[in-house]
């Protein structure tokens, strides 16, 4: 996902060699800090684009095709003009054109403008749409059955691909040679985003210039996809995300909504307002997509893994990719082999998904991985601690692969002695298990963010920068690391964030924002702070570099009495506020990190119904910058993997494919009763600068609690989720043959 | 007017919510002495004024009697602290205080409100001063991107005026209705169960 959105670009300027404050003198990084807009958004007072209103607004609202494969045959709005309050109604396909078709249920048909909501709805209820409906594919089974007729232009499976070698000979001479084999399907669910705020914007035109709203990870890619969509000079349009209510992966562009808005907007003369409704949000703003796994893996009888070979395959919906790569490169198995096909069905397309790909390939790898360990009677932990990556030459492992050391460390917490080979043999049918995973990711910064400075007469600082909090605690860090520069306290600095017109900074996407906007806010802060000091420094009489600012004061750094405070310092710039600039540079942040999870649950063999008891966690992100918000992404992405452990599933139709639960009493999530103790340990790496922390929490809680629930029962669910279904009939077949 | 009963001659399902629905939206635009004794007043579908007391402010308003309480107190009043999420009563980003009583807003329509008295996360801070349940969530970072924040605010802040005191599982069990998808729940349970969310307001 970073590479997707950050193309290598030119080599980073070169300038003076830049550093974190050494760790001592340290009044903000690091130290759990609040979040700065806790107040506004604890009191509603924060505006996510739903919540503003321009003067004169319409609603729009989107008419979506009730079918999963159709051809639009005809489409008439002009019922809906004549609705009392409706401004605008555009036909979205064109009947006669090669838009015709509708891949998948939600897509756009035709759009409204109102004066109100209530009339938007009852205007998009009076579009008469004729469809041809055609027979969809809603399942990859169907897709893949030799009697399906073919939905997809290339057809509804993709060509296969090697996406790890060697060739066949070494893997099937390996899985000759090993003690014990392992052989089963595997599969993963597909999981919607579910975004609280739903994906949307407001467009208002003034003359040829556009000012979007949009709830957006993107606030230039959104900028940059809206010019291109209208065909429009990138510098006039402006985007603005002031507030967002969660992406997930999923708001990384304008997506057709807010073009739509944009087009009523001109069309009624008027700004209008199109968010999309629950239904719709789960229907056609991207999911993860679903993996399935042939898997065949060994391990000799000392307990080293010989080889994977694994035949997988998924769907992201109408016409996209579903990859995923096995083994989930943590632990060194001999030799490997994925061959991976791409599965097409009716339903909406993938998008990013926190951690796209990994929480997949994790719980299939540690799933096997488990498996082999019961059959070699081995404790898995030991079997994992065996082959983990060898360590370097100097016996140290990577900063980035430190699960040697993080494994016992989270085992301890757990209680990991105290856990049983096989299943829970005590009586009643509450059964207590425990287990773990490992996860890795990559994170990184862009080399093209920027950040503009402006410390102003009356002392006050200003950080601008385009980049957008999309609920991590990016304002808060952007507020942290100019005030630390600047030696004020947080509330002297005003982060200015989530706005394309100020200096570029990548999609909140990948776990990237921090390692990308850390080091260019820190640079663009000490450049504004050094202008400051050439100023101050001749009325101290001293050198600028004999300066620091400290405590609220601009001294000098061996006599702190010898200075002013910083208001004073101030005042000496007169009228001319100073202005500096800032690009990223490297050696202040880093990518890479490393995280086990463990979990103990119990299942109740009589309902099915697991409780997950406890999480512990051992994680790192390089330097911490903010404890607080760097806590509340774990705490997040365990949950979101509790989630996709237990509840969340998109259910489609398996006739019509149209889904089943596009809400939230059927889509479930975890709720407050389902949340068990958790336990995290944040490892700080202050040498290594800041790494993202966003997606690698979520990738491991899966595959932890499938292990635990295993450990517990003695009986082997090997899809998600898992539901009481799915471990009563594992049960089931385990009492009647075996299911390890 | 007395209420039909069910086993009465010639009771349908369609004139039990014609009688009960008019009979409620009747009550509620004249008041109960108003439609004593009236034959039942049909009103809509168009726009009807209504009164609605939010947060000790009474509002002047004109909807149709299909628009909720959340849309009325959203985009006619502008009062937004309080979101639309799932839009059917799962979720509970649109939490209100109705007469002490948390409600979905979203599934609760605007004219049986009138002469209640509704709180909204607005109603909580005193000027600048944050309730002391909002600053215990800012404390222990029960929030993430904030969009689920207000409706927890509120329903936490209905749970401490019931119960000052609350054992982890009261307190879970009073906050199973919202949902939070960045995962804040650890901390909206420390924020509750914090003993100074209950106290007195400080400042």
């Amino acid at each position: 996902m970073a590479d997707e959105q950050n193309p290598p670009a030119a080599p980073p300027p070169s300038g003076p060699a830049r550093t974190w404050p050494p760790v001592a003198d340290r009044a903000l990084l690091g130290k759990p800090i609040r979040r700065i807009d806790g107040p506004d958004k604890s009191q509603g007072k924060a505006k996510y684009t739903y919540d503003i209103v321009r003067p004169g607004m319409l609603y729009g609202r989107l008419l979506s095709s009730p079918h999963p494969y159709a051809v639009v045959k005809s489409i008439d709005v002009t019922p809906a003009l004549k609705v009392p309050g409706v401004k605008a109604a555009i036909a979205l396909k064109d009947p006669a054109g090669p838009t015709a078709k509708i891949w998948y249920q939600g897509e756009e048909v035709a759009a409204v403008a109102a004066t109100t909501e209530e009339a938007a709805e009852d205007a998009v209820r009076a579009i008469k749409v004729e469809y041809e409906i055609l027979p969809a594919l809603a399942t990859v089974e169907q897709s893949m059955s030799a009697n399906a007729p073919v939905n997809f232009p290339k057809g509804n499976v993709s060509a296969e691909r090697l996406t790890l070698r060697p060739d066949k000979a070494d893997v099937e001479a390996a899985l000759k040679a090993s003690a014990h084999i392992v052989e089963g399907t595997y599969s993963t669910q597909v999981q919607t985003h579910t975004s609280l705020e739903t994906h949307g914007g407001i467009c208002e035109w003034n003359g040829e210039k556009l000012t979007a709203w949009v709830s957006t990870q993107a606030v230039h890619a959104t900028r940059d996809g809206l010019s291109r969509a209208l065909q429009m000079q990138q510098s006039d349009v402006h985007v603005i995300t002031d507030y967002m209510g969660g992406g997930f992966g999923s708001k990384l562009g304008p997506d057709v909504q807010v073009v739509i808005a944009a087009k009523l907007a001109k069309e009624a003369g008027a700004p209008v307002k199109l968010m999309l409704t629950r239904k719709e949000e789960h229907l056609i703003t991207g999911n993860r997509p679903s993996a399935y796994a042939k898997v065949k893996a060994g391990v000799d009888a000392q307990g080293k893994l010989t080889a994977f070979d694994a035949e997988t395959w998924g769907t992201g919906g109408a016409g996209q990719g579903a990859g995923f790569n096995i083994p989930y490169p943590v632990y060194a198995f001999g030799v490997l082999r994925q061959r991976h096909k791409d599965v097409f069905i009716n339903a909406g397309p993938q998008r990013a998904m926190r951690a796209p790909g990994h929480p997949q390939a994790c719980f299939i790898t540690e799933v096997v991985v488990d498996e082999l360990a019961d059959r070699l009677r081995m404790d898995p932990l030991e079997l994992r601690m065996r082959n983990l990556p060898p360590a370097g030459p100097d016996g140290q492992d990577l900063p980035t692969q430190q699960w040697r050391k993080y494994f016992p460390m989270a085992a301890d917490k757990i209680g990991w002695s105290r856990r049983h080979a096989t299943a829970d043999t005590g009586s009643g049918p509450i059964k207590r298990g425990m287990g773990c995973a490992a996860n890795r990711w990559a994170g990184g910064g862009s080399n093209r963010t920027r950040a503009a400075c402006e410390i102003l007469p009356d002392g006050g600082v200003v950080m601008r920068i385009g980049t957008q909090d999309i609920g991590t605690g990016t304002r808060t860090l952007v507020a942290m690391i100019t005030a630390e520069t600047m030696g004020l306290p947080l509330t002297a600095v005003k982060a200015a964030i989530g706005d394309s017109e100020y200096p570029w900074a990548p999609g909140s996407g990948g776990s990237t924002t921090v390692g990308s906007i850390s080091p260019t806010v820190r640079i663009a802060a000490e450049n504004a702070r050094d202008a400051l000091f050439a100023k101050v420094a001749p009325s101290l009489r001293v050198e600028p570099a004999a300066l620091v600012a400290k405590d609220g004061r601009v001294q000098v750094k061996d006599n702190p009495a010898k200075g002013m405070t910083w208001k004073e310092a101030c005042r000496l710039l007169g009228v001319q506020p100073i202005s500096a600039d800032g690009a990223w540079q490297q050696g202040l942040s880093s990518s890479g990190t490393s995280g086990v999870q463990f979990a103990d649950v119990e299942v109740d063999i009589e309902t099915g119904i697991t409780r997950v008891k406890r999480v512990v966690c051992v994680q790192d992100c390089g330097m911490i910058v903010d404890r607080i918000t760097a806590e509340s992404q774990v705490y997040g992405g365990i949950i979101m993997g509790i989630g996709f452990a237990l509840f969340e599933h998109r259910i489609l139709d398996r006739n019509t494919a149209k889904m089943v639960n596009p809400n939230m009493e059927f889509y479930l999530l975890p709720g407050m009763s389902d949340i068990p103790e958790i336990d995290i340990t944040l490892i700080d790496q202050p040498e290594r600068g800041p790494v993202g922390l966003g997606e690698p929490p979520t990738i491991s809680t899966a595959a932890a609690i499938a292990n635990a629930i295993a450990n517990a029962t003695g009986a082997r669910v090997r899809s998600l989720p898992l539901t009481p279904a799915a471990v009563l009939a594992a049960l089931h077949e385990e009492r009647s043959g075996g299911t390890r | 007017m007395a209420p039909r009963k069910k086993d009465q001659p010639g009771f349908s399902r369609r004139t039990f919510l014609k009688t009960v629905g008019a009979g409620g939206v009747a009550a509620g635009v004249l008041g109960p002495k108003a439609a004593e004794g009236q034959a039942v007043k049909a009103v809509g579908p168009g726009a009807v004024p209504i009164q609605l007391n939010i947060n000790g402010k009474v509002h002047r308003l004109e909807v149709e009697p299909r628009v909720t309480l959340l849309d009325a107190v959203r985009n006619r009043l502008n009062i937004t602290g309080v979101k639309r999420v799932c839009d059917r009563g799962a979720c509970g980003a649109c939490t209100m205080i109705v007469d002490g009583e948390t409600v979905y807003a979203c599934s609760t329509l605007a004219i049986e409100m009138q002469g209640k008295m509704i709180r909204t996360v607005e109603g909580l801070a005193e000027g600048t001063v944050l309730h002391p349940v909002q600053q215990a969530f800012c404390e222990h970072d029960g929030l993430m991107c904030g969009f689920c924040t207000p409706g927890f605010v509120t329903a936490t802040v209905a749970l401490l005026e019931k119960n000052s005191k609350p054992t982890k599982e009261q307190a879970r069990r009073a906050l199973d209705g919202n949902i939070c998808r960045c995962g804040t729940y650890a901390r909206v349970l420390e924020a509750a169960l914090d003993p100074k969310a209950s106290g007195v307001r400080r400042g």
